[in-house]
């Protein structure tokens, strides 16, 4: 990152009385309570909280996947509030990286071709989506594993797959939602070490779910939420 | 890859399932296959009736006979060039009480003009009109029963009950497939003196004539002509061009084959439902990947395509399966055991192509119609809820 970016980080995420409502049958349950926050461009946050207390409603809301039941949530430019499914689902090819506990990759498929999976959505020809594809490997230290297949591959090794396909459209944002919880700590530790790479060399600005207290310190921001607001 | 190579990869995910069902769409195929070639077999005769062939029997049945002098009444027809009186006869031969076949008596001077598709030599023709006692027998029955030209065969009457000795007087063999090589030929007039003195009720008369009309002239006029001059006899005739009389004769089994038609369309069903549960199972079990997919970028209609082209996969692989093993079986196994020993009933028992193509077109449209409701499901699906699932 140069030194007049660095100067000059704008807010990529900014949520204003934010409100999320699930209903189960008749009754209501608020599970966000008119949140205000504003996270930079490049940052690297960690959100914690007891089970119930919306941490993951607020990871899907930023990341798209899900819409407020009221205020304002601009993401990467984009007021996720006003747009439909469809729109939002585009929004997310272009701005979002995934990175879930178990990794979900597609059995049947390599692990390049795992990785060039959201390429399939865009116009590049078949040689470029395959250069992306190994490129984001080599960025996660799997260069020698293109051609394996997920069974083939430690959980360390699947988690670093899924992070090169959550990198390899260049978003702006990864979410992370407890990306270590189904690793051993030496594995967790190389995947914090590469979602650190990757915020500090690639400027992505990641928002990582955790439970666990030695991730969540390996972000520059901790939030905790309790009960639907920030704490 | 590309967007549709993920629902054909995604086939052979659970590879005993995909290939148990593919042999389940593959065996389905086979039996709608023979299904649709028995009922072309039985309906070839219909098909391929010659245009110019005017069949005439009695007005109220198949199955009751004409006057003999009918007969020569209606060679006198104006506009019909050759005729022939045919009678169904009805006997086994006492060595091979097992086996069916056609036992026809007929004017033997006539009957090789008007059904010039059963062919034997001109000295074997003249032979047989020599012998009073001669046969002429397809080359298919021949072979069955293992006869030869100059054998003497005793066949056992049913409807005209007695012994008849015969002697094989020639082996005919046909223009095309589709003619039933399994008939027995013999003097009409062989079967009417016996009759003439042991059952005098069914001396002459003939069971129908068959006649060729001149060229130029339309078989259903000179069916009508036909008709026309025993109007006012004491036995009315119906005339019909061959297809037609054909088609009437297969009418008395129309229950079968109206059966054998809702049996094939059954079973394409079957496959359909069986495919549709495997397609179903299938997209129920991966709900958490279609979550992730959603999740990164991919819309419902992406969803919808690998669901069905992960079922048209299945569907045409179970068809192209199910054409290559019916093909060896048909052609080579059963085909060729029934034109040997039924022929009189499957005179060419080969699958037409047209019902392959069908096969093909149907495994691969009930492949799709089978997924429709798993792709609606999957495009339904909840990301988030698909998600939950994940961690």
């Amino acid at each position: 990152m140069s030194e007049s970016e660095a100067q000059s980080k704008p807010q990529i995420i900014e949520l204003r009385k934010l409100t999320k409502t699930y209903y189960r049958g008749s009754e209501a349950v608020e599970v966000l309570r008119g949140l205000d926050l504003d996270i930079e461009e490049g940052a690297f946050e960690a959100l914690m909280g007891p089970s119930g207390s919306g941490k993951s409603t607020l990871l899907n809301l930023i990341a798209g996947l899900d819409s407020p039941t009221s205020g304002q949530l601009l993401v990467a430019g984009a007021d996720l509030g006003k747009l439909n499914d469809t729109q939002r689902t585009k929004w997310r090819a272009q701005n979002v990286g995934f990175v879930f506990q178990t990794f979900n990759l597609m059995p049947v498929l390599t692990a390049a071709e795992n990785v060039a999976l959201p390429l399939l959505l865009t116009n590049l020809p078949a040689a470029e989506r395959k250069k992306r594809a190994e490129t984001a490997l080599s960025v996660v230290g799997l260069g020698d594993r293109m051609h394996h297949y997920p069974r083939e591959l430690s959980g360390g090794q699947e988690q670093r797959v899924t992070i090169a396909r959550a990198i390899v459209t260049d978003p702006r944002i990864i979410v992370a939602d407890e990306p270590t919880g189904d690793l051993d700590r030496d594995s967790a530790e190389e995947i914090l070490n590469l979602l650190g790479r990757l915020n500090t060399e690639f400027n992505k600005t990641i928002i990582m779910v955790t439970h666990d207290p030695a991730a969540a310190e390996r972000a520059t921001v901790i939030r905790r939420l309790n009960k639907g607001v920030l704490a | 890859m590309r967007l549709a190579d993920l629902g054909v990869r995604n086939v052979m995910r659970s590879r005993l399932r995909a290939i148990m069902t593919v042999f389940g769409v593959a065996v389905a195929i086979l039996a709608f296959i023979m299904l649709r070639t028995v009922l072309s077999a039985w309906t070839v005769a219909a098909e391929v009736a010659a245009k110019d062939r005017i069949v005439t029997r009695h007005k109220v049945s198949f199955i009751m006979p004409l006057p003999a002098k009918y007969y020569g009444e209606v060679s006198q027809i104006d506009g019909v060039k050759e005729t022939c009186s045919m009678n169904w006869f009805g006997a086994k031969d006492a060595a091979h009480p097992d086996e069916f076949f056609g036992t026809i008596a007929a004017d033997a001077d006539a009957c090789l003009k008007v059904y010039d598709e059963l062919l034997i030599t001109p000295a074997e023709h003249e032979a047989w009109k020599q012998n009073r006692s001669g046969a002429v027998v397809g080359d298919a029955l021949a072979k069955k029963l293992g006869w030869k030209v100059g054998d003497r065969v005793t066949l056992t009457g049913s409807i005209y009950p007695g012994e008849f000795p015969f002697q094989i007087s020639a082996i005919y063999t046909a223009t095309r497939k589709s003619v039933d090589r399994s008939t027995f030929y013999f003097h009409y007039e062989y079967m009417n003196e016996w009759a003439k003195t042991n059952m005098p009720t069914a001396a002459d008369q003939v069971g129908w004539i068959a006649s060729r009309v001149q060229p130029g002239k339309r078989a259903a006029d000179i069916a009508k002509a036909i008709d026309q001059h025993f109007d006012s006899g004491d036995i009315q005739t119906l005339s019909q061009d061959e297809r037609s009389f054909n088609t009437s004769f297969l009418g008395m089994l129309s229950a079968v084959l109206t059966a054998l038609d809702l049996v094939s369309i059954v079973i394409l069903v079957i496959m359909m439902l069986i495919l549709g549960n495997t397609i179903a199972m299938g997209v129920r079990e991966r709900t958490q990947e279609y979550g992730v997919l959603r999740a990164i970028g991919f819309l419902p209609k992406h969803l919808a395509l690998f669901v069905l082209g992960e079922a048209a996969t299945i569907g045409l692989l179970g068809g192209i399966v199910g054409v290559a093993i019916s093909y060896p079986i048909v052609e080579l196994g059963i085909g060729r055991f029934l034109e040997e020993n039924m022929g009189a009933f499957f005179p060419f028992f080969r699958i037409p192509p047209l019902v392959m193509v069908m096969a093909l077109g149907l495994a691969l449209l009930l492949g799709l119609l089978a997924a429709i409701i798993p792709a609606y499901q999957a495009t339904k699906l909840n990301v988030i809820a698909s998600l939950r699932k994940v961690g």
